[in-house]
């Protein structure tokens, strides 16, 4: 049997699940905020020095990881716990063909929201330089490798919990935020540290320090695999919830 | 309630050893020792070869036992699955369709287990009772889309013919946000059997229908019985079991309470203490003269309503007019009170 209809089938229906609503609209005036956080400092000229805070502080730490959040859980959390999963999981696929097309579709749509937003932003605040295009280019990179790695993380929350929003975001806030910054060695298991590995490789020379550097690309592929697997091993064990 | 419908095949149903009809015994621990109207696989053995197996499955969730110790083995024919709500039927259901994984015991789906094992799908269909769907698929998109997750040869075929037979095809194209319950339940059941599934698992499939749709598929799930396939649903509603069930499971809080041919169970649940409301020319007159009556073992006169408690359903019947006669009193009404489900399942279980 070919797995390319199954395949199909289920991220047709993803895309359309997670495209209309209000859901777009949100996602869309979040993405907007850097972009028009950049048109205002943009009134004073640009500010090349503000540039790698700006990109590192709203894209890489509160943009991304929210889109990527609200995308990821609703491609599989919200079907799980509506009971609407149930017309997909009673399917004699395996499961990763159902985690893989709704991780993609999620993953790309936080990719197409966020890669431009830091684009725009980018250009905005840095101006247009070589090397504050570098710069931009880097975040961009990292923002597109982030939309997979964190869309992978949060879809692979949602099919172990059916509080994967709470919890996806108590990652985000807590564990990246506040912990993985003060303890050494729990940068291993950020992605946010992933991400700043990346610009640091990719852009310009002194743009961002990090402690995995170069590795970081290696490190959000290794995570994006490894939770990719785990979510569809944790989806072969799924129990239907809000039974009886 | 008298329009009885004849079973038409022989219920496809076991549980346990050959034998006649009766409850399953109170331990827990026993096998049941009892099967029904000539039953397709009458082994003691658990018929591991049968499309539907319960080999002793308990489930629970934490401390809450939500199916207790519970075996069964289902051929062939329509088998409903009758309790009230909250007894366990959809834990049952989910734990066949593999959805959830049995806490004790083995269930298996044509000799293979349900358990973490999406294969069974190819030959299973499940109509759950939720009626989550995508909404803004059209029903057609949403049959199409259990067609291709089938990996069907020609989804658009099956589609079209899985529709037809659910009688959807004038809304196929609307999106199914617009549909209305019954219609909606069609679209769920038309998924389901879109890949002519020789199991079909329906939840409180009749929800929603008015009573044209409800004798339509009735008759379809009938025609598919009699095609060799092996139905089990669920249903709160004791007349929806009657008419279309060959055999019976009895759940109550988790328990199978009696299992067999309907008419049997019907027996039982007939033959037990039953209350009635008597309206009459002199209900106190008529109160004095049912206590000395053996079937009667209670009578209370309240707010001016006769209320009566008898040993026996069917006994009381036939005593109640020739009591009133020989009291001078003219009945105007004889009403049993205390036919819930509810009552009828504890007096089942507590029977025992």
């Amino acid at each position: 049997m070919s797995l390319s209809g199954p395949i199909a089938a289920i991220a047709t229906v993803t895309l359309r699940a997670l495209l209309g609503r209000r859901r777009t609209l949100l996602m869309l005036l979040v993405a907007g905020a850097p972009v028009l956080l950049g048109l205002i400092v943009r009134a004073d000229g640009p500010r090349p020095r503000a540039l790698v805070p700006a990109l590192e502080g709203l894209i890489i730490t509160t943009v991304l990881p929210l889109i990527a959040l609200i995308f990821g859980t609703a491609a599989l959390g919200s079907e799980l716990d509506d009971g609407t999963a149930v017309h997909i999981l009673t399917k004699p696929i395996p499961r990763w063909t159902i985690i893989v097309p709704k991780l993609l579709v999620a993953a790309a749509l936080t990719a197409l929201l966020v890669v431009p937003s830091t684009l725009l932003a980018g250009i905005l605040i840095g101006g247009t330089g070589s090397h504050e295009l570098g710069v931009t280019f880097a975040f961009c990179i990292a923002a597109l490798a982030g939309s997979f790695v964190y869309s992978a993380i949060f879809i692979a929350l949602s099919s172990a919990t059916s509080r994967g929003l709470v919890i996806g975001l108590a990652y985000s806030l807590i564990w990246e935020g506040v912990l993985a910054g003060a303890l050494p060695g729990t940068q291993l298991f950020s992605v946010r540290e992933y991400l700043r590995g990346i610009v640091s490789v990719i852009g310009p020379h002194g743009t961002l320090t990090s402690i995995v550097g170069g590795q970081g690309i290696l490190l959000a592929a290794v995570a994006f695999v490894v939770i990719t697997i785990l979510a569809s091993l944790r989806l072969e064990r799924f129990e239907i919830r809000g039974a009886e | 309630m008298t329009d009885l419908i004849d079973p038409p095949g022989p219920a496809g149903l076991t549980t346990g050893a050959t034998g006649t009809a009766g409850l399953v015994p109170g331990t827990a621990g026993e096998p049941a020792p009892i099967a029904v109207a000539p039953p397709p696989i009458a082994t003691a053995a658990p018929a591991v070869s049968a499309p539907i197996v319960l080999d002793r499955v308990s489930r629970w969730y934490g401390n809450v036992v939500a199916v207790n110790d519970i075996s069964f083995s289902l051929g062939a024919g329509i088998t409903g699955l009758l309790g009230p709500n909250g007894a366990g039927k959809t834990t049952i259901l989910h734990l066949l369709a593999g959805l959830l994984r049995p806490s004790a015991g083995r269930v298996l789906i044509g000799g293979t287990p349900a358990w973490r094992n999406p294969a069974v799908y190819r030959d299973l269909g499940l109509v759950p009772e939720r009626e989550a769907v995508h909404a803004f698929l059209t029903g057609r998109q949403f049959v199409d889309l259990a067609a291709r997750l089938q990996g069907l040869p020609d989804p658009a075929a099956a589609t079209a013919r899985a529709i037809a037979t659910v009688d959807l095809e004038s809304a196929a194209d609307r999106a199914v946000g617009t549909y209305s319950k019954g219609m909606r339940q069609r679209a769920k059941i038309a998924a389901a059997l879109v890949h002519d599934p020789s199991i079909l698992l329906l939840d409180e499939p009749f929800n929603g229908m008015d009573p044209r749709q409800r004798l339509h598929m009735m008759d379809l799930l009938r025609s598919m019985a009699a095609a060799g396939r092996t139905i089990l649903f669920s249903s709160h509603i004791l007349e929806e079991v009657e008419r279309l069930a060959d055999g019976i499971l009895v759940i109550y809080a988790g328990r199978l309470a009696a299992a067999g041919d309907f008419r049997e169970i019907r027996r039982l649940m007939t033959d037990r203490p039953h209350t009635f409301v008597v309206r009459s020319s002199d209900d106190r007159r008529l109160a004095a003269a049912f206590m000395v009556e053996p079937a009667v073992f209670g009578s209370e006169l309240r707010d001016d309503r006769l209320t009566i408690r008898v040993t026996e359903f069917s006994g009381f019947t036939r005593i109640v007019a020739r009591v009133a006669r020989d009291a001078g009193v003219s009945l105007f009404e004889v009403a049993p009170t205390d036919d819930s489900l509810e009552s009828v399942f504890e007096y089942l279980v507590s029977r025992r």
